[in-house]
């Protein structure tokens, strides 16, 4: 058992690129923090970095009390569940889930024991056990890949992409099986993943990068409720949120660029009158008021969710979606005004997304 | 989906089929079947009457102990040729798979030795190692070995063996490269996290996986010595001394083209024939569908 810390590591590869820009944090013991963001934000490498698998430019990786930078991946005390399984094609399922324990010389009646307890926690059957790999579903060697991971009882698990291999029903219900194991087991694990939903559903802590960058770190609600960059706001919940640009006019109230004006929490520190803004409106957080006032909505499509429904149009010239729950009724017309109460509007500078 | 060409008029296809039939026909099996036909029959010493003597040629080279010699010898020249030709190619191919400056270059390098004929590779190995005359047999009899392939017929093998397995490394090397590089890298990434060291990960994750293609060289290697090292052993030996290295192949030639025994030389072939169908099937029935690992 041992937490994981990351001060200031950075990777710049071979080439030039400068694929992890001095990212710190600490993932407490026991804890699942999940490293979110778009393709070639660096969540991958940064996770290979702590796996030994890149090495590290600068900065310092510590599993436990133990700076693990120059320490073989073997001698880290890790499991990793690679996207693709990484499943030994040529080995039983068995096999493959002993093969780390047979590295470390465990004795055999150990290993049998070892592999048929995870065998029995994952529902791996026995006769499953003594298939190869690709006579599987995918589902089945997904559990493989996790009970490799699981027999060797590491110190932290790394998820590398797991589910991204799977279908969307699977990938929900792998989703809970994988929060139900870490829960149970209570190994430290990080896990990567572009899926803000399985982001936001597995993670106790939430690294949301971009570009090698750390944009904000926190649990999900605390993110999802105080995004402190428009990175963050527009890269977290589903549909994203919504932005619209304007200025401050006075304090408590923005004009924004259709010439509308849109009322915002003042708080203690708000932005100097004048300045460019960005205010950011979360579309459930959004409906359609019965009056004429409120920002102008013009209505271009419906999305029918089951669920609720989703409209989309335009406020100006900027994209709008408001996510209504089912059965609510739309405007009757091509326009509408939009009902947002002050107390849900974001504000973000202008010029650099931050949260203001 | 299988693709099927339409013709409207049905003698077409057989016309397009026609010129590479002929050639199969005229230069493939024309003379397999004159030598079957050949290997029933005794020519006189001036070629100008054969007589038919049914299985007699076939009686006359099984109750042969030298054929049996040349099939021994034969054997030990596979052996030796596949096992050293697909270790060193096994080992550039594991050196030139890891990710170094200059790796195009090397392998480039790797692959030039398959351009060179095996008569030509025949040759610059009988002169590194001339007695007497060769750079590599100057220092070897510096060092006190009595180096003769002339007279000593281990020597003579060792070498013939060297200048065999030298040209087929770069064939067996493209194909260990390509079998590596299909491994997927997670593979090795997984056994390392696993605590498996380099050596461990090459035996337990590396070779196996690469079995299919080690299996498809064996096959091919062996059908290499078999029947086309007959240059690199004419340049090198020419069979000798006293027949040590007269692979089957090179008896087939000595037999029946300097000892005049057309006869009993079209037996051989027809052996040698049988020898092939029946490596080719093996390899048809495993390497095609593939082994299963």
């Amino acid at each position: 058992m041992a937490g994981v810390l990351l001060d200031n590591v950075a990777k710049i590869y071979p080439g030039g690129v400068n694929a992890v820009r001095g990212v710190s944090f600490a993932v407490p013991d026991g804890g699942l923090c999940v490293l979110v963001g778009p393709s070639g934000c660096g969540k991958s490498t940064l996770l290979r970095m702590v796996a030994g698998l890149e090495t590290v430019t600068s900065g310092a990786i510590s599993i436990g009390a133990r700076v693990v930078n120059d320490i073989e991946p073997m001698a880290r005390d890790i499991a990793m569940v690679f996207q693709n399984y990484a499943l030994y094609p040529h080995m039983s399922v068995y096999d493959n889930m002993a093969y780390g324990l047979r590295n470390l010389k465990t004795p055999e009646p150990e290993i049998s024991a070892r592999v048929r307890d995870a065998a029995r926690i994952l529902e791996l059957s026995d006769e499953m056990l003594k298939r190869k790999p690709r006579a599987l579903s995918g589902g089945q060697r997904q559990r493989v890949a996790m009970g490799r991971a699981i027999v060797r009882k590491p110190a932290v698990f790394l998820f590398d992409e797991p589910l991204s291999n799977l279908d969307a029903k699977l990938r929900v219900q792998m989703r809970v099986e994988i929060r139900r194991l870490q829960r149970r087991l209570k190994t430290t694990a990080l896990y990567v993943t572009h899926d803000q939903l399985e982001a936001m559903t597995l993670a106790d802590m939430l690294v949301v990068m971009n570009a090698g960058r750390v944009e904000q770190v926190g649990a999900p609600l605390e993110l999802y409720e105080r995004p402190a960059t428009t990175f963050v706001a527009g890269f977290l919940g589903s549909p994203p949120m919504n932005f619209l640009n304007g200025k401050i006019e006075a304090q408590g109230l923005a004009r924004m660029e259709n010439g509308e004006a849109l009322a915002y929490d003042a708080g203690h520190f708000g932005p100097p009158i004048g300045a460019d803004i960005i205010a950011g409106v979360r579309p459930e957080r959004t409906s359609f008021a019965a009056g004429e006032d409120g920002l102008a909505f013009k209505l271009e499509l419906v999305e029918e969710l089951g669920l609720g429904r989703l409209v989309h149009g335009r406020v100006g010239a900027a994209p709008y979606a408001v996510a209504l729950p089912p059965g609510a009724p739309l405007p009757p017309g091509e326009t509408a005004r939009l009902a947002i109460a002050a107390g849900d509007v974001h504000l973000f500078d202008g010029k650099s997304g931050v949260r203001l | 989906m299988e693709k099927r060409a339409i013709f409207s008029n049905r003698l077409l296809p057989y016309l397009l089929l026609a010129p590479q039939l002929a050639i199969t026909l005229i230069f493939f099996y024309w003379p397999a079947a004159q030598a079957v036909k050949q290997s029933f029959f005794i020519e006189d010493a001036f070629g100008t009457t054969s007589t038919f003597v049914g299985f007699e040629n076939y009686r006359t080279l099984l109750a042969d102990p030298y054929y049996f010699k040349s099939m021994g010898t034969t054997l030990v020249f596979a052996a030796a040729v596949t096992a050293l030709s697909l270790s060193l190619a096994l080992l550039l191919a594991t050196q030139a798979d890891k990710s170094l400056r200059g790796a195009g270059l090397y392998r480039t390098l790797l692959i030039w030795p398959y351009a060179v004929a095996p008569a030509v590779a025949g040759v610059l190995w009988l002169f590194l190692f001339q007695p007497g005359l060769g750079l590599a047999a100057r220092q070897l009899q510096r060092l006190g070995v009595d180096w003769n392939p002339l007279l000593n017929g281990a020597q003579a093998m060792t070498l013939v063996t060297l200048a065999a397995a030298w040209k087929q490394i770069s064939y067996n090397f493209l194909f260990f490269l390509a079998g590596l590089q299909s491994i997927p890298k997670s593979l090795i990434e997984a056994a390392a996290i696993d605590g498996a060291r380099p050596a461990r990960r090459f035996w337990t994750i590396v070779f196996p996986l690469l079995s299919p293609t080690t299996f498809f060289l064996i096959v091919v290697n062996i059908v290499y010595v078999f029947f086309d090292t007959f240059g690199v052993i004419d340049a090198v030996t020419g069979g000798g001394p006293a027949k040590a290295t007269e692979t089957l192949v090179y008896k087939v030639f000595s037999d029946g083209r300097l000892g005049g025994d057309l006869g009993g030389s079209a037996a051989q072939s027809v052996i040698l024939m049988l020898i092939v169908i029946a490596l080719t099937s093996v390899q048809f029935r495993y390497v095609e569908r593939k082994v299963t690992y």
